[in-house]
């Protein structure tokens, strides 16, 4: 069996040793059921589609991307992407879903002394 | 009703070679609503390509895709989109959205993916859910309206979407 569900626990991954102007991968995994919908549970009744549809990544105070998603993504959604590190600032992460659930998670982008 | 001479059949079968010629030059895009490889999109897909996109016209090339050949699970497919195009800080062109669509999901137009210069490469890797055997394509928009797209076909053994 699966162990249950932290709705909306999230994890944001960057490098250990960032310097100045490399552009890095971010690797970003939130906790969500992403239900379609479409599923029924054991005693017949339908599962109501619950998924995450709207992401933003904020790099200090600049939205550098956004992501629109539908059901088709996996559960416990995983998403990598690069970014050009070239300021100390926090990276945040937004997610929202389809029942007005937010969840956020931010980690430093930081320059290792060379 | 003229006989059928040699010159009406040289001139007949020249035609024949450019149009076939036209057809090969056609395959290397995916248009809606044209002749060519159009024929190959299924129509559900032509139709959300058009909502998309409009006329425009999508070209094969720049886009690497990364999907397994054969998932055995519907319900978590890798799949990894990067392109070559620049990403530059100073950009007269960056890529400005990635699409990810599978032909035969419920929801075909599956997830949208909008950079930024910031991002630095146009790079991103997830995971979906796929319903059955069915290519997923990558499109590409650029800030100028070129669209790039690349097509990989996924064979799945278990349903992963209900």
């Amino acid at each position: 069996m699966r162990r249950r569900l932290e709705l909306g626990a999230a994890r944001i991954l960057v490098p250990n040793a960032i310097r100045q102007g490399d552009v890095i991968a971010v690797r970003a995994l939130v906790e969500h059921p992403m239900y379609t919908g479409l599923f029924r549970n054991v005693d017949g009744t339908p599962i109501p589609a619950h998924f995450i549809h709207d992401v933003s990544v904020t790099y200090g105070d600049q939205e550098v991307a956004r992501f629109t998603w539908t059901s088709g993504i996996s559960r416990d959604p995983f998403v990598e992407f690069s970014l050009r590190a070239d300021r100390e600032a926090p990276l945040r992460m937004t997610w929202r879903d389809n029942k007005g659930g937010v969840f956020e998670q931010a980690t430093d982008i930081k320059f290792v002394s060379p | 009703m003229s006989a059928f001479t040699r010159r009406s059949f040289v001139r007949s079968s020249g035609l024949a070679v450019l149009a076939l010629a036209a057809k090969d030059l056609r395959a290397a895009s995916w248009r809606v609503g044209a002749e060519g490889r159009a024929r190959d999109i299924p129509w559900k897909v032509q139709q959300v390509l058009k909502r998309l996109f409009g006329d425009r016209t999508v070209h094969e090339g720049h886009v690497q895709l990364d999907v397994p050949t054969v998932a055995a699970d519907g319900r978590v497919v890798p799949v990894l989109i990067e392109s070559d195009l620049p990403m530059a800080p100073e950009p007269d062109s960056y890529v400005k959205e990635i699409h990810v669509l599978v032909d035969n999901n419920p929801d075909i137009h599956l997830a949208e993916f909008r950079l930024t210069p910031a991002i630095g490469q146009a790079f991103v890797s997830t995971r979906i859910k796929m319903r059955m055997t069915s290519p997923v394509r990558a499109i590409v928009e650029t800030s100028t309206g070129e669209l790039w797209g690349g097509a990989a076909e996924v064979r799945v053994t278990v349903n992963g979407c209900g």
